[in-house]
């Protein structure tokens, strides 16, 4: 069976990169005494994949990864033994076990939820972003691998707002089509005519989607 | 750090390379409540964070002041250039990693002195985390600054910065330490007559306590205390029973990579080859073999603890540990199903362990690195490096036949009385590497074809070695000598590094200097120098001009050979190995005699006198009498 663990990358690990939390993880996984599966090779290393990486730089509050085990085991019990495998800076939520079949987070992933927390909130934003919103196609360009790209990112924003002094944006994050949080920002603020605050920009929920409706994809 | 120290520092991490190492938050990084101890403890590391998270001194410590309930240790490191710039610009004082409390904030700083040419980075964070870079300049609510380490065994070029020195293993005295300044702060004591409690105790200098006056001609003249509480010699500690002796349970695991990230098992502690050039091999004396039992029960905590893929053996000389086979064999037992593969020590590979890699691939084939020193028999000889040709390619086919195909052969250049001959001698037995596996069938060596890599760095004479009085060669020399090994290590699969003799030249000057030479780091630091070790920061002239500051030569000490009656500035410290044996020692290298290993017979280097050296008598050989030289790593 296979375990669908909901865990938080905080903001002072919010500079380690992907890889780097990737060994963190396979190390507490070590850690736990859990019956990992591994895979095979000279190399040996724990089966395990995250629903998809966090940008360095962001922190993550309900970041997902899937873990196969030998046997069976309730989602509790794995928690019970993960849980002091970690520091506190990387704590597990939640754990769900799970049939072998069952499709991956990361197959079923659609888009995310994110907040940025402005240091301070320029005067002129809250009414810029009905007028931002209200636009038919949002142009921006995209670095990609074969360099810059323009594309329209209207259809990828799914909601955005401003809460006090955070901004919450739900953006498309799938194979198909990802707005990264940056390339919404740095359009809004040039839309606005605003100059940036400093921010720090966290990933706060993922989901997946079904029947037209967003569900969280730990729940999928 | 107050709020608004803590907020620049959020937003200067995100404009710095590689900001992680700054971020800490490891597993089995120890955060104590402040309020709930008496004495806090700054570990400084003069380095940068991979470094100084790779080094197995600072892990010991960290743990074992930890593990006390009145007192609590937090990290720091040197920040790399471009962090240490920001941080003076926004304001941000250097930080522990824990708890992102200020340098300063620390009642005891102490920095671990692994190499002479981190010592400006000593001054960079003292400054950087506002601590008085001067010991005089101290008020009475400045932090203790103390050091260890191997380089405190010639404590004199960091006398005008550091409170107190401690000397030899760190393990019971750092508790002694402890106590003493937590007892003077909760008394309220001067800081004075801290450290005068400080200098009653064994193994620690204090160098307030001390005067030193100079001949007309530079030399030492005098080296005197003037306090009743300091002692005219300072012995060296000694932690006898290693088994007993504290060890990490658990250790921080980093999350970003470093340059050993993996759980090391000290095995053993000395060695008793007596290489007439290595200043560790004399400095640790005598050896003292951790017990197999205890070893399997550490590895087993810490591999529990750090969840860690790899394991290595540490030691001066891992070959000769008494029961190596049995341990590598019972490690790659107990932690086969667990993916733990075992890093041999650079090595002879016994029998045993050659099965065992033919069944397991449990052993990683990391680089082979073996440490043959010079070129030729004669000059090993001479410096007493007991290896011979044979042993060497022995060693290389025992691990081509295994798969091999890289190895790495440390040599120097510069050793007393080496001719051109000896450098020769380099390029031959390269050239014998090769040749080596070329006689490997060809089915059993490495596809990939061999490549081995000859390194030869210049030879720095060491405090406390039998070369202590030698003279270093100039750097003109040096680049002859680079120059002639380059054409005799033009060989295919032979790939040749060298070092920077201006470095060495540096490092010559500090290791064998005296308190003035403190004041030519000084200068250094303030007309730029930092992370010297670092090439693209070294300021060579710089340095030059700091010399020229202070009015001192640097010839003077690196390039002047001693004569036995002129006094040393190291000579207060009885590190064990008496001067009368090194005096020896270097007689015997003019005439080209080897000394045996004393494990077959003392040599009487001075520490049989203080009852701590198992081998003096009936060493406890077990079956092992005679055994190939290891070849050190
Ligand atoms: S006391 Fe004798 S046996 Fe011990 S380290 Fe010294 S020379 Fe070797």
């Amino acid at each position: 069976m296979k375990l669908i663990v909901v865990f938080e990358k905080t903001s002072r690990l919010r500079h380690i990169g992907h890889l780097d939390l990737m060994r963190a993880m396979q190390r507490a996984l070590r850690r736990s005494g859990l019956p990992l599966k591994y895979s095979q090779g000279f190399n040996p290393h724990i089966l395990l994949t995250f629903a998809a990486p966090l940008s360095v730089g962001m922190p993550g509050k309900r970041e997902i990864m899937e873990v196969p085990i030998e046997g069976e085991m309730t989602g509790e019990a794995f928690l019970g033994k993960l849980r002091p495998a970690l520091p506190p800076e990387l704590p597990c939520i939640s754990a769900r076990a799970v049939d072998d079949r069952h499709p991956a987070p990361m197959a079923q992933l659609a888009a995310a939820m994110y907040e940025a927390k402005l240091d301070e909130v320029p005067e002129g934003l809250a009414e810029a972003i009905p007028a931002f919103l209200a636009q038919s196609e949002i142009p921006a360009i995209r670095k990609t691998k074969t360099g810059m790209k323009p594309c329209d990112i209207r259809p990828m924003i799914y909601d955005l707002s401003l809460n006090g002094d955070a901004l919450r944006m739900t953006l498309a994050l799938c194979e198909k089509a990802t707005c990264k949080p940056e390339l919404l920002l740095s359009t809004l603020f040039d839309f606005a005519k605003l100059e940036r605050p400093h921010m720090i920009v966290t990933r706060t929920q993922m989901f997946g989607e079904k029947d037209g409706v967003f569900y969280p994809l730990e729940e999928m | 750090m107050n709020d608004l120290e803590n907020r620049k520092l959020e937003e200067l991490l995100e404009t710095v390379q590689r900001p992680a190492r700054y971020t800490g938050g490891e597993m089995n990084a120890v955060r104590k409540d402040w309020n709930s101890v008496k004495c806090t403890f700054g570990f400084c590391f003069a380095d940068t964070y991979e470094i100084g998270m790779s080094h197995l001194g600072m892990k010991i410590l960290y743990y074992l002041i930890n593990e006390r309930p009145d007192a609590l240790c937090e990290r720091l490191f040197m920040p790399d250039a471009d962090m240490a710039d920001k941080m003076r610009e926004a304001g941000v004082p250097l930080f522990s990693l824990e708890s992102r409390a200020a340098l300063n904030e620390f009642d005891i700083i102490g920095f671990t002195l692994q190499y002479e040419m981190s010592y400006t980075n000593i001054l960079e964070m003292m400054d950087l985390g506002r601590v008085p870079i001067r010991r005089e300049e101290r008020a009475e609510a400045d932090p203790i600054v103390v050091a260890g380490g191997p380089c405190a065994f010639n404590p004199e070029p960091l006398a005008p910065f550091i409170d107190a020195f401690m000397i030899g293993d760190g393990e019971d005295v750092m508790h002694e330490l402890i106590d003493v300044i937590r007892d003077g702060r909760v008394a309220g004591l001067k800081r004075i007559d801290i450290l005068r409690n400080l200098a009653k105790l064994e193994g620690v200098y204090v160098p307030a306590f001390y005067d030193v006056s100079y001949n007309g001609d530079g030399t030492l003249k005098s080296f005197k205390p003037n306090d009743p509480a300091a002692p005219a010699k300072v012995k060296k500690r000694v932690v006898k029973d290693l088994s007993n002796a504290i060890y990490p349970e658990s250790i921080p695991v980093p999350y970003t990579e470093i340059v050993h990230d993996r759980m090391v098992l000290e095995i053993m502690r000395g060695c008793t080859r007596g290489c007439r050039f290595c200043q560790a091999g004399m400095l640790y004396r005598p050896v003292r073999e951790r017990s197999m039992e205890r070893l399997l029960e550490l590895a087993d905590k810490l591999q529990q603890s750090t969840g860690y893929e790899e394991m290595s053996l540490s030691s001066l000389s891992s070959g000769d540990y008494t029961c190596l086979p049995q341990l590598i064999q019972a490690l790659m037992d107990r932690y086969r199903d667990k993916r733990v593969s075992v890093s041999l020590p650079s090595m002879r590979i016994d029998n045993i362990v050659k099965q065992s890699l033919e069944e397991t691939q449990q052993v990683k084939k990391s680089g082979l690195t073996l440490a043959p020193e010079a070129g030729t028999q004669r000059l090993r000889d001479v410096i007493n490096k007991g290896v011979t040709e044979e042993d060497l390619i022995r060693s290389v086919t025992d691990a081509f036949e295994c798969g091999w195909s890289s190895v790495k052969l440390y040599f120097m250049m510069g050793l007393p009385t080496e001719t051109d001959e000896d450098l020769r001698g380099i390029g031959d037995l390269a050239k014998k590497v090769v040749d080596a596996f070329y006689r490997v069938p060809k089915e059993q060596r490495a596809k990939s074809g061999v490549r081995v890599t000859a390194s030869a760095s210049v030879f720095v004479p060491k405090p406390f070695t039998p070369f202590q009085w030698a003279a270093q060669d100039t750097i003109d020399t040096v680049h002859e000598k680079q120059a002639a090994l380059r054409q005799y290590l033009k060989l295919k699969n032979v790939h040749f590094n060298w070092h920077e003799s201006e470095l060495s030249m540096l490092e010559a000057c500090i290791s064998r200097g005296d308190r003035r030479i403190g004041e030519v780091i000084y200068a250094a630091w303030k007309r730029g120098c930092r992370l010297d070790s670092w090439n693209e920061h070294f300021k060579f002239d710089q340095w030059m001009g700091a010399f020229e500051d202070c009015g001192l030569d640097p010839a003077f000490y690196a390039h002047r050979e001693r004569p036995y009656d002129e006094l040393l500035p190291w000579e207060f410290i009885d590190a064990g190995v008496s001067m009368a044996y090194l005096k020896r020692e270097n007689e015997k290298a003019k005439q080209t005699q080897t000394t045996p290993d004393c494990r077959h017979g003392c040599n009487g280097c001075g520490l049989h006198t203080w009852g701590v050296c198992d081998w003096v008598k009936d060493p406890p050989l077990k079956g092992k009498a005679k055994t190939s030289a290891p070849l050190a790593e």
